[in-house]
């Protein structure tokens, strides 16, 4: 049986003198999801790996930023950067994520990104 | 569909809280009608996902890493640089691939080390027989 090839440079020369993920730049096509925009996170298969948090899926957020061009965790993970997708920075209000959140600081919000595959629209 | 989501992510988050290592009590291989969709979620699920289970506080302690942690940070740094991994890779391999028990078991430093000689195996820069065969030889050395 023969050694698998790894093409160890690829991301080394993509990256050179710009930074990951600043080398996806302009890779993503059109973004789907604006600023400002009402989105719910999809609760897609989470088995091998993911970095959506479990406590955000179904729950709905407005869309704060477009962050960033990259490849999404579950395809980077496994090596593959074929793929970038739009990030988002969504902000979610405490209250929604967690049902035992005090009224007392119902104005409470929290801010986290998430790859395009992720949002739908409300 | 959102409420029956939400539903089931909380439950979920529930159920996982449950699963930290248990080095005394003895696992039975289950029939496939003991596990529905709830306990399948909870074993399948990527450990390193920890926001919102239910857990006691644990006791901070101020500590600089040892000299063994720094090395390994740096290894772990020089196998980026030579292409061997990305951080994601990394990450999948030292938060995910390991399991439930060696997450919550092993020292944050210890994943790491363990996970670089890992993936040096996986894609076969050195092989398993290599790495053992130089683990007994230091080992002898220092009997």
């Amino acid at each position: 049986m023969s050694k698998p090839v790894y093409d160890l440079e690829h991301h080394a020369e993509m990256a050179y003198g710009i930074g990951d993920p600043q080398c996806f730049k302009g890779k993503a096509g059109k973004p789907k999801f604006k600023e400002g925009d009402r989105v719910r996170i999809k609760d897609l298969p989470d088995i091998f790996y993911t970095r959506t948090m479990t406590y955000t899926r179904g729950a709905e957020g407005v869309v704060t930023k477009l962050v960033y061009e990259s490849p999404a965790a579950e395809d980077e993970a496994f090596g593959n950067e074929d793929s970038p997708e739009w990030f988002y920075s969504v902000k979610f209000m405490q209250k929604d994520l967690w049902p035992e959140y005090s009224d007392n600081y119902s104005n409470d919000a929290l801010e986290t990104e998430f790859p395009e595959r992720y949002l739908e629209s409300v | 569909m959102s409420s029956s989501t939400r539903d089931e992510v909380l439950r979920h988050i529930s159920v996982v809280g449950l699963m930290q290592p248990a080095l005394h009590k003895q696992t039975h291989a289950p029939s496939p009608d003991e596990i529905d969709h709830t306990l399948f979620r909870a074993y399948t699920r990527t450990p390193h996902d920890v926001g919102g289970e239910p857990d006691i506080p644990i006791v901070w302690e101020e500590k600089e890493e040892e000299q063994w942690e720094l090395n390994t940070f740096a290894t772990c740094e020089c196998l980026a640089w030579r292409g061997v991994w990305t951080a994601e890779e990394r990450r999948r391999k030292q938060n995910v691939d390991v399991g439930q028990t060696q997450y919550l078991g092993l020292p944050y430093y210890g994943r790491w080390l363990l996970t670089a000689a890992r993936i040096l195996v996986d894609k076969q820069f050195v092989t398993l027989t290599e790495l053992v065969n130089k683990i007994e030889e230091v080992r002898n050395r220092h009997v």
